[in-house]
């Protein structure tokens, strides 16, 4: 009885705050329009006015982004932004990295403030309305579960009133809330801040399982004491599509993101690495195009370097170096999964059963 | 000086040296300022907010939230809505506040006793209790919290008492309350209760008012208690039996499922705990040093002075020396109870869903500025409620003076 | 035994008193010290540097690492400041506080590492501390500068100047390191140094303010006082990043460590305000009054009589606050900074190979933490007992 009173005052309450806000908007609504880009040129303009591109990362997760032994945020996702500043810079260290929490990557994105966000996040629909725009997904994940081996469970369905350690205010805490109501597991959810403690409630005994992206549970499982004794469950209850993220408002700067990371895709495709960057015309007209020897892929109307894909490549490496730079450390297996490509380009009669794939450089 | 300086006079003093008029000016000037850089700020946060396309608005409060919030104490549901999940975690920040301040008030008392203690290993460990506690920073101490109930063994081998009490890292569960068989019978038994109450306290005024007049032992405060427990477990038997069911259903924790996770009864989660135990042990350093404090600002004399009156030594402090102390104690122990309000909020960082958490979960999909200024407020409000106790006191205690 | 006999076990409920917190005690003491030889420490060690000064000598906040010197200029200044306040003072705190401080780098100097790790040139900046602190007393002993004018003025300038060497300019030859990648004890320390040194003439000014009898100023003062005490700090600084911005123009230049230190500071004097409010509040009305009888003005008699005994009889207070402000720093984790408890965090949570190790550095931060502010409150000990505060 109380409660609901109390409910009831607090919505009157923050109906009058609402209605105070829409007066308040309605006034504004005048002279709206004008970002802050158009008065201060194109975010490319800025970025090179101010030499370095400004990258919200992750540095808290072994694999995607993470802070080294000597204080440099390295990993997948930071390569990403790292390929972006070799591209439209010239030089892949021509970032500056700002890490966000969890918590604060919306509202930073829709600061305005960051060009763009690379940071294991999971490209949904009203993602991609309220934060900006998504670029090609560069890793496809699923949520996954980990589980005791001495339990005995076969299947994510046997989970019955089990308690499962999540991450809080991410799309597996949402995923897992589907997974319960859907099949009435009556599962007891129990949310965690980060990784580590959500690991060792685990391992303490504190859940019974453990979900998150199956990349991270194979990344989590590699650092358990005695990885034999868990075991992840075959199922995977979600679509996680992983890709960088740019502010809305600038379509050039979201078709140079796009371009880079076809770049890194189709590098590997063509047999290119970091070691092997041509400079001069190799009489393959696609590879001369991807590099700026003949051709062109739009270079111009984008604002970039002839040879942009030069930089990108030989400084960072194709998307397969950057794969098993970071990744296959942890036990993430490549060939066969999704984050194959889909064959290699010289060879369309070759698949290679992979989903990682860009819009064709030409 | 030109002349019309000269005749601008006030009651026969220049305008630029009257007292009232310059402090007048001063106050006109000031509240301008502080008015029109409000407004400017809030002029720019409308712009920015327009031109940038940042959101905001209140319009997702009646939405469904649909995520799930690990401990609460009010039912919830993830089917409901964003304001309803914000008072659900205002709920958590009030509960923890509530527990935490009897818990850390005991404590710190206790500490802060016996840092006076004449015992030298009591005395000492008090003091480096203190010393630690209140030199760490909470964030480090909450975190360190987390992995010692980690420590405790897991549920399928918890400890066990008497099938009632159930003690393992994901929580303590005790026998509770679980609902109630029909409301009309929880207010009759309630309303008695309350009755049985306020009989206690006449019975021990009573008691107590015999005692001083005529002298000889009464027992006031036995005998109230006697009363008040009587009259509520009585009216409990009473209606138990004449309706044949209890006004309160009651509900012992047992192990269900494959997984041995346990239902029923009351459970304080393992959050809970670890926030609970972080902010106690925490606000117990700084109530122990007003304690302290307090109990030495009273004098010598009174203590010698207790004793000679043939009082013990815990007789002393509790009837002479506490009731002088408290006066000293009360100000600054209430804006302790506001810090750890405050500071609940840092349960978010080891995942306890509290206000704050909980908040910045949803500005995870919603306009995170909205989200901060309504959890603002609500804090705003919280604090507000103790700086008025803290006010009231004051003027009771000025008042008590005066009189 | 005799002593014994009269602090432990002198009445029967003593006695019983110490047998069961004497056996609670050792049987703790037993479990602590088995986990710390059994703790791992390694992730401790691999840390090192880095608790200090967090990613300032990165690759990317200072591509070619040659930062690793300014942060120990900054150190170095500081030291000569302490041996230069042991010169003036001559007192037997400052010479511990000036003695300890240089014996600690001495020690961080000779720690185990291996070469590329601590290479040689940071060892002997670190012992470079000895001959800086002998300097500062040295120059406090032999010239006219061995006041405590000089001690304060040098103290603002080596504080400017430790953050024009830290930020970095290119006019200055240096390269500029983004404020946003200071980080571990260094960024802490900043930030309770500013929240330190300019909190409490903000929070003098909001007392007078609040107890001015103009009320228009008086609710000012009561209004951002009880905004800012209300409100959880880490709620402020969420808004430090993310409304602050926002309320001034586009074209502001943005320093979210700027902004971050305000915030701090502002929630802190409002604290300040209160404890000296308190202090204000408690002083007899007789001593204003014999003031006005002297023919001060009232400001006189603010400025020169009740401010000074109004601020000796809250000192514990106001060190509390500055200790509490210090703890506060580490609320940063909001934001993302990397202060020394967020450093300790990041090295268990990205690395599977420390996973387990997140107690050990937990408590070792937790110790760090507690070095400064136990010598911050015995410093406050120390002066109250000099002050005789409390034997009036």
């Amino acid at each position: 009885m109380v409660f609901k009173r109390a409910v009831i005052i607090l919505v009157v309450l923050a109906a009058m705050v609402a209605v105070f806000a829409a007066c308040a908007s309605e006034e504004d609504e005048g002279d709206g329009g004008e970002t802050a880009q158009e008065a201060t040129g194109s975010r490319l303009q800025a970025i090179q006015e101010r030499g370095r591109v400004v990258c919200a990362n992750n540095d808290s997760l072994a694999g995607f982004g993470f802070l080294d032994d000597a204080g440099n945020t390295t990993g997948f996702d930071v390569d990403l932004c790292r390929a972006v500043a070799a591209a439209v810079l010239g030089n892949a260290n021509a970032v500056e990295f700002r890490t966000t929490t969890a918590a604060e990557r919306g509202p930073s994105m829709q600061s305005g403030e960051i060009d763009m966000m690379s940071r294991n996040t999971t490209w949904t629909s009203s993602r991609d309305a309220t934060w900006g725009d998504f670029a090609p997904t560069m890793f496809y994940d699923g949520q996954g579960f980990i589980v005791r081996k001495a339990d005995n469970i076969s299947s994510a369905l046997e989970l019955e009133g089990a308690s499962v350690c999540v991450l809080k205010g991410t799309t597996t805490e949402l995923n897992l809330q589907d997974f319960d109501t859907q099949n009435s597991m009556n599962l007891t959810i129990v949310p965690f801040e980060d990784n580590t403690s959500a690991n060792e409630a685990y391992l303490a005994g504190q859940c019974d399982a453990l979900t998150t992206d199956q990349s991270g549970l194979v990344a989590n499982a590699s650092g358990f004491p005695d990885p034999s004794a868990h075991v992840i469950l075959p199922e995977t209850i979600s679509e996680e599509p992983l890709g960088t993220v740019v502010p809305h408002g600038d379509d050039q700067w979201y078709d140079i993101v796009k371009s880079v990371m076809a770049m890194l895709i189709y590098a590997e495709a063509f047999g290119i690495h970091s070691g092997n960057v041509p400079s001069a015309e190799t009489g393959d007209t696609a590879i001369d195009r991807l590099f700026g020897l003949s051709g062109s892929y739009g270079q111009d109307a984008m604002g970039l370097k002839d040879t942009a894909a030069q930089d990108v490549i030989r400084q960072v490496g194709n998307y397969g170096q950057i794969f098993d730079l970071h990744l296959t450390p942890l036990g993430l297996v490549r060939d066969g999964s999704r984050n194959a490509l889909w064959n290699d380009a010289p060879c369309t009669a070759c698949p290679k059963g992979g989903q990682i794939y860009a819009a064709p450089l030409r | 000086m030109p002349a019309f300086l000269r005749n601008l006079t006030y009651e026969g003093v220049p305008v630029w040296r009257h007292a009232r008029i310059v402090q007048w000016a001063f106050q006109i000037v000031s509240g301008v300022a502080a008015v029109s850089l409000v407004i400017w700020f809030i002029a720019n946060i409308g712009l920015a907010i327009d031109s940038r396309n940042i959101p905001f608005g209140f319009g997702f409060l009646d939405t469904e939230y649909q995520t799930p919030i690990g401990e609460h104490v009010i039912p919830y549901d993830p089917s409901n809505t964003y304001l309803y999940a914000l008072v659900v975690a205002a709920m958590n920040t009030l509960v923890v506040a509530v527990f935490g301040i009897i818990l850390a008030t005991i404590l710190g008392i206790l500490i802060g006793v016996a840092r006076l203690s004449s015992n030298w290993l009591v005395s000492k460990l008090a003091l480096v209790y203190v010393e630690f506690f209140r030199n760490v920073p909470l964030l480090v101490q909450l975190l360190f919290w987390f992995f010692i109930i980690l420590a405790l063994p897991p549920v399928r081998e918890g400890i066990v008492l008497l099938d009632a009490l159930y003690v393992n890292n994901s929580g303590i569960s005790v026998p509770g309350p679980s609902g109630f068989s029909s409301g009309a019978m929880l207010v009759i038994w309630m309303a008695l209760a309350i009755a049985g109450i306020a009989l206690g306290v006449l019975v021990h005024r009573k008691l107590a008012e015999r005692e001083l007049a005529v002298g000889g032992v009464a027992h006031p405060v036995l005998a109230g208690w006697a009363v008040a427990i009587a009259v509520i477990v009585g009216s409990w038997l009473i209606l138990s039996v004449v309706t044949g069911t209890s006004p309160i259903e009651w509900s012992a924790p047992a192990p269900e499922g494959r997984f041995g996770r346990i239902a029923g009864g009351i459970t304080l989660r393992a959050g809970m705990l670890v926030v609970l135990a972080g902010l106690v042990m925490y606000t117990a350093a700084f109530i122990a040093e007003i304690v302290r404090g307090g109990i030495q600002s009273v004098g010598k004399g009174q203590v010698e002075a207790g004793r000679a009156l043939g009082l013990t030594p815990m007789g002393a402090l509790r009837s002479v020396i506490f009731p002088q102390a408290l006066r000293v104690i009360i100000p600054p122990l209430i804006s302790q109870y506001l810090n750890l309000t405050k500071n609940s909020s840092l349960g978010g960082a080891v995942g306890f869903p509290e206000l704050t958490g909980v908040g910045i979960t949803m500005t995870q999909r919603e306009p995170a500025i909205s989200i901060f200024i309504l959890i603002m407020l609500s804090y705003l409000a919280m604090s507000l409620t103790w700086s008025l106790m803290g006010n009231l006191y004051n003027r009771y205690i000025s008042f008590e003076r005066s009189r | 035994m005799g002593w014994a006999r009269a602090n432990l076990l002198n009445s029967r409920f003593n006695t019983a008193l110490t047998v069961i917190v004497g056996i609670t005690l050792v049987l703790v003491l037993w479990f602590a010290i088995r986990w710390i030889f059994e703790a791992d420490w390694a992730v401790v060690a691999n840390v090192g540097g880095r608790f200090l000064i967090g990613n300032y000598n990165s690759d990317q906040a200072c591509p070619g690492n040659d930062c690793f010197w300014r942060p120990q200029v900054s150190l170095m200044m500081v030291t000569f400041l302490m041996g230069m306040g042991w010169g003036v003072a001559g007192s037997k705190l400052m010479r511990n506080l000036a003695l300890i401080t240089v014996g600690a780098c001495v020690v961080l100097a000779f720690l185990p590492y291996s070469a590329e790790r601590m290479g040689m040139d940071v060892r002997m900046l670190l012992v470079a501390n000895v001959a800086s602190m002998a300097g500062g007393w040295a120059f406090a002993r032999y010239t006219r500068f061995g006041t405590v004018k000089w001690v304060v003025i040098l103290s603002v300038v080596v504080f400017i100047l430790s953050l024009v060497v830290l930020q970095g300019a290119s006019f200055l030859g240096i390269q500029a390191v983004d404020s946003r990648q200071w980080s571990g004890l260094q960024l802490n320390l900043i930030l309770a140094i500013v929240g330190i040194v300019l909190s409490l003439p903000i929070g003098i000014l909001l007392a007078l303010g609040r107890r001015s009898h103009l009320p228009v100023v008086k609710w000012l003062c009561v209004t951002f006082i009880e905004v800012f005490r209300g409100v959880p700090l880490i709620t402020l600084l969420f808004m430090s990043q993310h409304l602050v911005p926002l309320a001034f123009p586009a074209t502001f230049p943005r320093n979210d460590l700027f902004n971050a230190g305000v915030v701090i500071m502002l929630f802190s004097s409002a604290y300040m305000a209160e404890n000296i409010r308190g202090g204000l509040q408690a002083l007899h009305p007789g001593q204003a009054e014999a003031a006005r009888a002297l023919g001060l003005a009232s400001w006189q008699t603010t400025l020169f009589i009740s401010l000074p005994q109004a601020i000796r009889n809250v000192i514990p207070a106001i060190v509390g606050q500055f200790i509490s402000l210090f703890k506060d720093t580490s609320l940063v984790y909001i934001i993302g900074m990397l202060d020394i408890v967020n450093i300790a965090r990041k090295a268990v949570e990205g690395r599977v190979e420390f996973q387990g190790a997140a107690p050990e550095i937990f408590l070792f931060v937790g110790i760090v933490f507690w070095i400064f502010t136990y010598t911050m409150s015995y410093v406050s000990r120390r002066i109250e007992r000099n002050l005789g505060v409390g034997d009036r």
